[in-house]
């Protein structure tokens, strides 16, 4: 009899509070939320240290009234879940400023920055829905290693997609901001200035030359790890993920021929109660001084025109626009990229796992 | 509520399952109706949903891969699984507790690790690469090995529990009445053991068809199984209709297979626990 009540207690107990869980918490913390705190994604890891570390840390000491919750990873799905269930908790995401552009006004907050002199930063910097927030260049590289000879190692966008020339396994990030789009194209003859818009036929193509030794990296951090264990031999990887393998004592040669960037960017997600806290930030990580921090912790190249980062050595060998790199650069067009999103993606996914 | 009960000869203790099923229903049935109502349209009907799986060029060749290397799974989880199993009844109380450990042991291992681990046996360079000169690691073959090593305790501990509850005696009967040992363990033993092996393939095989952490790290994207094509539906098209349609298919045919492997296999009831005689009586 004794047990009977106990399990009755319990059984009580569970359903109660999972009544509570199911119906008033959520709403609940949304109350308790203390004004001027935003909850901020990014994409984990060291990578969201360095941002607490370089952005968050002085921008508090400025602002006495702010303070930050940090979360991971940033997830623009989980952010349609909120805004469509109508309990937004983010307040700023890092995204890729098309995945703002494509949902603006639906997932994401169209926004008013002020404060930034558009002469000081970089084209496509702000933009509808987003701010830019550091640029990510993909440049092409080797495993110093495997092409010992400097004469004899590879040397152009072509060479990458020459397997008898330079065999080797390869190694692409399916990540749409790193590339993997523009490469082929550049290496089968566009010109930079007339990529876009992509001819997605061309690019798939291209890149069936190589599919059989190339290693798709669903993300950086696979592709990063691919390369310091010398699973591949040529690779396009981005330039804060370069940096930490030099750092590493991996020798890479990086290959100045062309290179694609792209701008990452914050955006905020509709309905955040937080937007004006959040555009005040995101105006101050536009600036001058979060530019120069990130760019010295990342060694990504700096928002800001006006920025003067200190560099360290290994970042200087992955400095895009600095005096290493003697190619040309192509910045990624975000417009055309929201445009066409879900269905470039769509086709390079059905190529890949068809 | 109190006459319906009466009425159904329930006693109330079955009231106990109000915690689980309201659990279930809160964080299983409802998403579940939510994900396939979005599936068929939201406000008018389509099928569209549907129709695109069919007609993508992927989605088919995905779901089929997914099934095969999850056969694949389960043969070699239950080549391997059944004599350990079969081991794990004959020895003494002593080695059958290790026995029990050596299994249980990567069971309480973190998935990642395990997967990390295979990553640098399998990758190249690494050990299996030196001794026999191939890389399986971004290819179907490591995917199916790593994902067998992981679900290789889904497969021993049913087939444990089944085995351990043969009556040996009847092998010996078998025996006793001229019975060559190998027929006898076909006609005895093996008849007697079916229950555990199908509730060892139902698990191991719809666990497989749902597995995402492994294929993601050890697979390539040219080697995508279904999981990894409904993230990337959901997190990247933020596609929840087609996802969730997907996601439909998916469990529809884990419940086709599952219900069929029952009718082949006998009673639900020895789902990895050997039916008592009591409990056959009260059927």
């Amino acid at each position: 009899m004794a047990t009977k009540r106990t399990l009755g207690i319990i059984s009580t107990i569970v359903s109660a509070s999972l009544l509570a869980a199911c119906g008033g918490g959520s709403g609940g913390s949304d109350n308790t939320k203390a004004d001027g705190q935003l909850t901020f994604v990014a994409y984990g890891g060291d990578g969201q240290k360095t941002m607490e570390e370089v952005w968050q840390k002085p921008y508090m000491e400025k602002n006495s009234d702010i303070s930050f919750v940090n979360t991971s990873p940033t997830d623009v799905a989980q952010v349609k879940a909120q805004v469509e269930a109508g309990q937004v908790k983010w307040d700023i995401i890092a995204t890729a400023p098309a995945a703002a552009e494509q949902n603006c006004g639906t997932l994401f907050e169209p926004l008013e920055i002020t404060g930034v002199d558009p002469e000081d930063v970089v084209d496509q910097a702000i933009g509808k829905c987003y701010t830019g927030n550091f640029i990510n260049a993909t440049p092409m590289a080797y495993r110093t290693e495997a092409f010992p000879d400097p004469d004899k190692a590879p040397k152009t966008i072509e060479d990458f997609f020459d397997l008898e020339k330079f065999p080797g396994n390869r190694g692409m990030i399916t990540n749409l901001q790193n590339g993997i789009l523009e490469y082929p194209l550049l290496a089968d003859g566009v010109a930079p200035d007339d990529l876009y818009p992509l001819d997605m036929d061309r690019t798939l193509e291209k890149l069936e030359t190589i599919r059989d030794v190339t290693t798709f990296a669903p993300n950086v951090g696979a592709l990063q790890q691919a390369v310091g264990s010398g699973q591949v031999d040529i690779f396009t990887l981005s330039d804060s993920r370069i940096k930490p393998l030099l750092e590493d004592g991996v020798d890479i040669t990086v290959v100045w021929d062309v290179t694609v960037t792209s701008i990452n960017g914050f955006a905020v997600p509709k309905g955040s109660p937080e937007k004006k806290n959040a555009e005040e930030f995101m105006a101050w990580v536009l600036g001058p001084e979060a530019s120069a921090n990130i760019s010295e912790a990342h060694g990504t190249a700096p928002i800001s025109k006006v920025a003067k980062p200190n560099l360290s050595e290994e970042a200087k060998k992955v400095e895009v626009y600095g005096p290493v790199n003697t190619g040309e650069t192509v910045l990624q067009n975000i417009d055309w990229y929201a445009k066409n999103f879900n269905e470039v993606t769509t086709e390079l996914q059905n190529w890949l796992a068809g | 509520m109190t006459a319906w009960i009466k009425r159904q000869r329930l006693s109330p203790l079955w009231l106990l399952l109000l915690p689980a099923l309201g659990l279930l229903t809160a964080i299983l049935l409802i998403p579940l109706a939510q994900s396939f109502v979005r599936s068929i349209g939201e406000s008018a009907w389509t099928s569209q949903h549907y129709e695109n799986l069919f007609t993508d060029g992927v989605t088919l060749t995905v779901l089929w891969r997914t099934a095969w290397i999850s056969a694949v799974v389960t043969v070699v989880t239950l080549a391997c699984g059944y004599p350990y199993a079969y081991l794990m009844t004959r020895v003494g109380p002593r080695m059958r507790g290790l026995l029990l450990v050596l299994v249980l042991i990567p069971f309480w291992t973190s998935v990642m690790a395990r997967n990390f681990a295979w990553i640098l046996i399998l990758q190249r360079d690494g050990p299996v690469d030196d001794f026999f000169g191939v890389v399986f690691y971004g290819t179907a073959t490591g995917v199916t090995i790593a994902m067998s090593q992981v679900l290789l305790p889904f497969m021993v501990l049913p087939l444990y529990s089944a085995l351990s509850g043969i009556d040996r005696r009847l092998l010996l009967a078998a025996r006793g009445l001229g019975s060559h040992p190998v027929k006898a363990f076909w006609k005895v033993y093996w008849p007697l053991s079916r229950g555990g092996v199908v509730a060892g393939v139902i698990l191991v095989f719809t666990l497989a068809l749902g597995f995402y952490v492994t294929p993601a790290l050890l697979g390539s994207p040219q080697q995508s199984l279904v999981a990894q094509l409904l993230a990337q539906r959901t997190t990247q098209l933020l596609d929840f209709a087609g996802a969730g349609a997907l996601g439909m298919v998916v469990l529809v045919v884990t419940l086709v297979l599952v219900a069929w492997a029952n009718r082949v296999g006998g009673k639900v009831s020895s789902l990895g626990i050997v039916p008592t005689t009591s409990a056959k009586e009260e059927e």
